[in-house]
């Protein structure tokens, strides 16, 4: 057992934390913490000086523009990225996070060659279309219907909650190629280029004015076969993969620390009785209790890197991650907003500066980490039934 | 003991429900979300027209002459309905202010004026470095010739950017954090050297940041004695921490019954997603919630009422609890909607933003917990 990284390891890190903190823009620091807009346009330019030095793919091999770091790489240079507060970059969330491993898993040759270097490049912005008005938890209910007609399937029907793909080129979605069986048989998972025609993109007005997702209609889309991910009818495995996909990258540890760091810089700005809220002792320990947690959250995670290192593929315990993550980060959000004293009134008043929008709009937008990607009570039933094998009747 | 209301207060309760349900809707509501006052004065006017302005005044100031309690049920529908117009601050906080502090001329000059609906007011008391302590006051007055000069500033001010007047809490003797030598004036909106900064809260309505410049106020704008304005404060803002308790009661049963509504609605798995146990045990807690806050509420309401000793306690009861149970409430509520509660469309968003902004205002729960130990002398 060892505690600390390896003098390679430790090369590493120096290394991206170096880069970044040289190649990062100073307006882009701390700008998407609580999940709000980041201009288009800079996350465009940061997202080409990544793909430039090549480490916008960590997982991806070399030769597809990827960095082709290893696994424990990988969670240095997530980690890294994140705790510097390198924005999340929308740029790259659904894709790079999502379509392109799962792509390096069970896409054919051609379609790795065809759509993972755009999506690196930064050419092309993906979104997932998954859920529908009535498949939300229940996804496998979903009724978008895909046709056979040549070699080309045409679909009909309806997803929403897509987040950005008011700015997406292309989506991976769920369509419902059978009907005949088991809801989870007869789905074919499929790329689809939004600029098909038939396909119509609504934004949906969220609460809060941060990246609001959408509703997208397809009327008599045409889609070649060649788009299909994995084999016809057979879309749910390949979803379920995704799942595992989504639910490690949903949570990026760096960025649970960094806002935890967020709250103690927020608390030592804010007065109580003239003095600092982080030395009132009832905050203290309000603050360090989220800190323990997070620390043995990190803990947890060290603890999964090592098992990858070995070849052990993470299973239904990886659940628990999401779940105590999206609370722990909620939490966090909770205190940061506390930590701003009146200022957590606020919406949406530039001259309060950047640390108040966050706090504020944190609060709400984090409400969402324990509903997407399967909702804290789906995941505490899986925890419940696949892990500790609890009867399911 | 006795927490039933009265037929008379039901009957106002009535009347203020069907009220917001004539007057305002989650439409209006979101049409105004993002207007720079939040409210409109035609609505306003009409609640002025049914008295409710001057609800609790006595009736030689041109009031009702009701009792405190009748505020309650006022409240707790305009907590259901998110009525965005500005009642609190000016019944609750300025005209309180001056119906238990002025001077005889200052209340025969304020109270009809707010009656009538042509007078709003608030009072201007936080600041930067205090947090919610009401005796954290560096915003000084000094002794200017007939009258005081005002310096310095306070930070949001309830519904400050449609009050014609605030009353502010000002040092005029020792330091910042005295109880002793603070001294309350009433400063007009148009007072030459106050610059007013409107500011957008979470809940679609406003405050205003005040910077007083050497503000010259007459004598006569004191409100109260000379560096005796505190205990005034502290008791008109106990009783307007009591009457946000009632609409945040209100606001936690309305966020209980549209999420109660969706989740028996929402079919997910082939059932109404109101059958699955982890979310009807997460309903019943919301409850619970609501019921404790709402026990804790009336309980202040009647001390307040009764004047009992202990009614400061009771309030930061009332007001710790209800803060971290709306809070908690409609978080929960957020949880149980799923994704449509992120949208504009739905009603429960804005009892969530509402709940912030509510949670804050007089103190949020910490600051409750510890005045709480401190009145009770631990
Ligand atoms: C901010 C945000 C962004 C999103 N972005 C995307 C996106 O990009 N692409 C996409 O496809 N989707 C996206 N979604 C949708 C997301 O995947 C769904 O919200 C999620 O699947 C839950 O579905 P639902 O919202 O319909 O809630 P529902 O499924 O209706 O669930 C409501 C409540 O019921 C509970 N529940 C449901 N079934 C059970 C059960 N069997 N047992 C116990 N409790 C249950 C849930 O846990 C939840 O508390 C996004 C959602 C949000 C909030």
């Amino acid at each position: 057992m060892q505690v600390s990284y390896s003098q390679d390891e430790q090369k590493f890190r120096d290394e991206v934390r170096a880069w970044l903190k040289e190649n990062t823009p100073d307006e882009i620091i701390a700008q998407t913490l609580g999940g709000s807009t980041l201009d288009p346009e800079l996350q465009k330019k940061y997202h080409k000086i990544l793909a430039e030095k090549g480490w916008i793919g960590p997982a991806f091999p070399k030769e597809l523009g990827g960095a082709g770091f290893g696994e424990m790489e990988q969670f240095i240079f997530n980690y890294e990225y994140s705790v510097s507060g390198a924005p999340r970059l929308k740029t790259q969330l659904m894709s790079v996070g999502m379509i392109g491993p799962l792509l390096l898993q069970f896409g054919t040759k051609e379609q790795q060659e065809r759509f993972i270097p755009d999506m690196l490049s930064g050419e092309t912005i993906w979104c997932q279309g998954f859920s529908e008005p009535n498949a939300g938890s229940d996804l496998a209910s979903l009724k978008t219907k895909a046709e056979l007609d040549g070699d080309e399937l045409v679909l009909y029907g309806q997803k929403t909650w897509i987040s950005i793909a008011d700015h997406a080129d292309w989506m991976f979605t769920l369509v419902r190629t059978d009907s005949s069986g088991r809801k989870q048989q007869g789905i074919t998972f499929l790329l689809v280029d939004l600029k098909s025609p038939g396909v119509t993109v609504r934004p949906i007005e969220a609460l809060t004015d941060h990246a609001p997702f959408c509703e997208i209609f397809f009327d008599n889309v045409r889609v070649p076969v060649a788009n299909i991910v994995g084999k016809m009818h057979d879309g749910w495995n390949i979803a379920k993969a995704l799942m595992q996909h989504e639910r490690l990258n949903a949570f990026p540890i760096g960025e649970l620390v960094y806002a935890v760091e967020t709250v103690r810089k927020n608390a030592e700005k804010t007065k109580f009785r003239g003095k600092p809220l982080i030395e009132d002792p009832v905050f203290r320990r309000k603050y360090s209790l989220l800190e323990i947690d997070c620390q043995a959250l990190l803990d947890t995670f060290f603890m999964l890197i090592s098992q990858l290192k070995t070849g052990t593929a993470p299973g239904p315990q990886t659940s628990f991650l999401k779940v105590y993550g999206g609370e722990l980060y909620q939490r966090v959000m909770d205190l940061d907003h506390e930590a701003i004293g009146s200022y957590g009134m606020s919406w949406y008043n530039e001259e309060f500066g950047n640390d108040v929008h966050q706090a504020t709009m944190g609060m709400i937008n984090s409400r969402s980490l324990t509903i997407w990607g399967g909702s804290s009570e789906i995941q505490r039933t899986i925890i419940a039934t696949q892990v500790l094998n609890l009867p399911r009747k | 003991m006795d927490f039933e209301l009265t037929s008379e207060h039901l009957m106002l309760k009535e009347s203020a429900a069907s009220f917001v349900k004539k007057e305002h809707s989650f439409e209006r509501l979101r049409k105004l979300h993002n207007d720079p006052l939040g409210y409109t004065d035609d609505v306003y006017k009409k609640m002025a027209e049914l008295g409710w302005m001057s609800l609790i005044y006595p009736e030689e100031y041109g009031g009702l002459g009701l009792d405190f309690s009748f505020a309650l049920g006022l409240l707790e529908e305009f907590g259901r309905g998110l009525l965005p117009e500005p009642w609190l601050s000016t019944v609750m906080l300025g005209g309180n202010l001056v119906l238990m502090g002025g001077s005889e001329s200052q209340k025969e000059e304020i109270l009809p004026e707010i009656a009538s609906g042509d007078l709003k007011m608030t009072a201007a008391y936080l600041e930067d470095d205090g947090m919610y302590e009401l005796n954290f006051c560096s915003v000084s007055a000094t002794k200017n010739g007939e009258g005081f000069s005002i310096s310095g500033k306070k930070i949001f001010v309830l519904d400050g950017c449609s009050a014609d007047k605030f009353i502010v809490t000002t040092r005029t003797s020792g330091s910042v954090t005295d109880k002793e030598g603070i001294t309350l004036f009433i400063v007009p909106r148009d007072a030459a050297g106050l610059e007013i900064k409107p500011v957008k809260t979470m809940d679609g309505r406003n405050a205003c940041m005040l910077e007083f410049k050497d503000v010259s106020v007459p004598e006569s704008a004191m409100l109260g004695e000379l560096d005796h304005g505190l205990p005034v404060f502290s008791e008109v803002m106990d009783q307007a921490t009591a009457a946000i308790c009632a609409e945040m009661v209100g606001g936690m049963s309305a966020a209980i019954d549209i999420t109660c509504e969706y989740i028996s609605e929402r079919v997910q798995f082939g059932k109404a997603i109101g059958t699955f146990q982890a979310l009807q045990h997460k309903a019943a807690d919301m409850f619970i919630q609501k019921e404790l806050s709402a026990s804790a509420m009336y309980y202040a309401f009647a001390s307040i009422e009764e004047k009992t000793e202990d009614r400061a306690m009771a309030v930061s009861v009332a007001k710790a609890k209800c803060s971290a149970a709306y809070l908690d409430v409609t978080k929960t509520a957020f949880q149980l909607c799923g994704a449509i509660a992120f949208t504009r469309e739905a009603d429960i968003g804005f009892f969530l933003m509402r709940a912030e902004v509510a949670g804050i205002l007089f103190g949020d729960t910490d600051y409750h917990l510890d005045r709480y130990a401190t009145l009770k002398g631990y």
